[in-house]
């Protein structure tokens, strides 16, 4: 993706979190980060993500 | 007129407004041969220092009234900026530039210089009288121009009749309101605290942003050098926080004392100016309105991020001040004036579409952009893809796609990005008077840019040269050869710089606009006088309303 791909995509991403509520954020996080890891090539390089995010989420 | 004690009773452009806009479209209209009347209702230049930061664009329009060398001489030239997420940097940008151009791509420089060095070029034009405290209270259209009830310093009321009447009295528009016009669009709640400060430095001139620094928690603030040891400071107030509490001294300064420590600037410093600011993307739908033209924040406010505020209204100035000097020669239609309207809304609307970007990382609108945020600023600490994300989007100059005014490529296709209603590409030239720019050739009147290596003009392009016009209207035919010795009409492009940013082949011929876009470009048999001619009288004269 160019810089402008990844612009669209933040910015769809930002309306999507308003539109499905405050409630339904986490839910809605979990199930789009499953979906993307699910298309992985293997377990190991998913869990490199969910580490990576795990830590950055700590700072 | 000129510095006559007495009032004009007729005027043939009146601009309402005597900050930078209306100043510098003084010192346009001026140079282009339009005597005009300046009311401006504070008593001096602007306090505080405003706009700040002037583009590479914004420089070349100033270049246009002489202003370069002053404006250089000041300003503080910069081309990049670093973003701080907590204490970790995590975005070195960079804008493009190149060895020995003649303008950096920005300049940090307090708006009341602009509008002195826009008032010393007006004044140097011998056309404009510009009258400080004349505060504009009616404006009432007429079929054949404008009249206009004024108060003077003195407090008498006065009217004048001007054919044209140039909006140029910012964001609180009087001439907006008296005819009975609107803004139309959005605004955003997060604010802005901005200060100025005083102090010695010696950092870097560079945009700087902090997100959530341990100076100020939860916070963004800008930096931005200015001269005379001045720094600019932005910082987001809090949701909960009321407007004129945040303004006070006793809520700013400890928080720019804190901020201070931390980056190490220790020099006693002292504040200067205090504001608030939220962002704005409102704009008329149409810049014109029969004989008044609106330009500047008059005429449309955008977000502060990205810097397009004082840019886009200098634009607007170089864009009008050609059209409406042209149209009040005589020399182009009225309708030549719809075309200001059309590029210039046009660019307003992409520049707020790029201000809205921004603005939703500087003061994200809800909390989807504020969760975005954080997770986009803790991945850039890792993931450089991410980083553009954080990129403050400076202003560029904007494409007038699909304007009346350009014209259609003639002869073989041309390779490129370069269009019609695209700025003329720079390029560093050999002129008679040395090393130069091809940009310095622009912003008198329409320039004819001939690629060619032989010395002898063809026939067909003859007549460009033989009937010279006075005045903006003015086309002057410039050969740009690869190699030899420049003289009066020729330059040299030995850098190979020209030629390919132009595709360039032999007699390969560009009409280049006097605010410096491209209007047409013709090559081979195409490119005659006759083409050049037929694509000035039909822009000029005979854009009519089905092309607008």
């Amino acid at each position: 993706m160019n810089s402008a791909d990844i612009d669209a995509v933040y910015t769809e991403l930002a309306e999507s979190i308003a539109r499905v509520g405050e409630a339904k954020t986490h839910l809605f996080l979990a199930t789009l980060a499953l979906d993307l890891l699910s298309r992985q090539a293997n377990a190991e390089a998913a869990l490199e993500y969910i580490l990576k995010a795990e830590r950055l989420a700590k700072i | 007129m000129r510095s006559a004690p007495s009032f004009p009773d007729e005027v043939p452009v009146l601009i309402v407004g005597g900050g930078p806009v209306g100043l510098s479209a003084a010192a346009l209209l001026g140079r282009y041969g339009i005597d005009c009347l300046v009311l401006e209702a504070d008593p001096s230049w602007c306090e505080g220092s405003r706009a700040i930061c002037i583009s590479r664009r914004s420089q070349e329009i100033l270049g246009w009234i002489g202003a370069e060398q002053a404006l250089l001489a000041k300003g503080l030239s910069w081309v990049g900026g670093r973003s701080y997420f907590r204490g970790t940097e995590v975005l070195h940008f960079e804008m493009p530039s190149e060895r020995a151009q003649r303008f950096a791509p920005m300049i940090n420089i307090q708006q009341y210089y602009i509008e002195q060095f826009a008032h010393a070029a007006a004044l140097r034009t011998g056309r404009v009288d510009i009258r400080w405290s004349a505060r504009v209270s009616t404006v009432r259209p007429q079929s054949s121009g404008v009249q206009v009830d004024f108060q003077t310093a003195e407090g008498r009321g006065r009217t004048v009749r001007a054919d044209w009447v140039v909006a140029c009295d910012g964001g609180r528009s009087t001439v907006r309101e008296q005819l009975g016009l609107q803004l139309e669009g959005m605004q955003y709640e997060g604010r802005y605290v901005i200060v100025d400060i005083e102090q010695d430095t010696r950092r870097e001139v560079e945009r700087l942003a902090w997100f959530d620094p341990p100076s100020n928690p939860g916070s963004t603030i800008l930096m931005h050098r200015q001269p005379d040891n001045v720094w600019r400071i932005d910082y987001q107030v809090a949701e909960h926080e009321d407007a004129a509490q945040a303004v006070k001294p006793e809520n700013v300064l400890p928080r720019v004392q804190a901020h201070l420590d931390m980056i190490g600037e220790t020099e006693p410093w002292k504040p200067l100016w205090i504001s608030i600011y939220n962002a704005k993307c409102l704009t008329l739908a149409d810049y014109r309105s029969g004989r008044v033209l609106f330009a500047g924040d008059a005429a449309h406010l955008v977000p502060i991020f990205g810097v397009r505020g004082l840019n886009s209204g200098l634009d607007d100035a170089g864009n009008l001040a050609w059209k409406l000097a042209l149209v009040q020669q005589g020399r182009a239609g009225e309708t030549l004036l719809d075309s200001y309207s059309v590029e210039r809304v046009l660019a307003t609307r992409e520049n707020i579409a790029y201000g809205a970007k921004s603005t939703q990382f500087m003061a994200p609108p809800h909390r989807g952009f504020a969760l975005m945020r954080e997770a986009a600023l803790r991945l850039a600490l890792e993931s450089p893809g991410v980083r553009s994300l954080i990129n403050p989007r400076q202003t560029l100059p904007v494409e007038y796609v699909d304007s009346p005014l350009n014209e259609p490529d003639s002869g073989a296709a041309f390779r490129g990005d370069l269009r019609a209603g695209m700025p003329a590409p720079e390029a560093r030239l050999r002129t008679l008077q040395g090393a130069g720019h091809l940009t310095a050739l622009l912003g008198g009147g329409f320039v004819a840019l001939y690629f060619s290596d032989s010395p002898h003009l063809p026939a067909s392009l003859r007549p460009l040269v033989e009937r010279p016009q006075p005045g903006v209207a003015a086309l002057r035919l410039v050969r740009v050869a690869t190699h030899g010795e420049p003289d009066e009409r020729t330059v040299v492009d030995e850098r190979n710089q020209a030629w390919p940013r132009y595709d360039a082949a032999e007699g390969t011929l560009y009409l280049i606009r006097p605010d410096g876009y491209v209007m047409g470009r013709w090559r081979g048999a195409a490119a005659t006088a006759a083409g050049i001619s037929q694509a000035l009288r039909r822009a000029l004269l005979e854009t009519d309303d089905e092309q607008r």
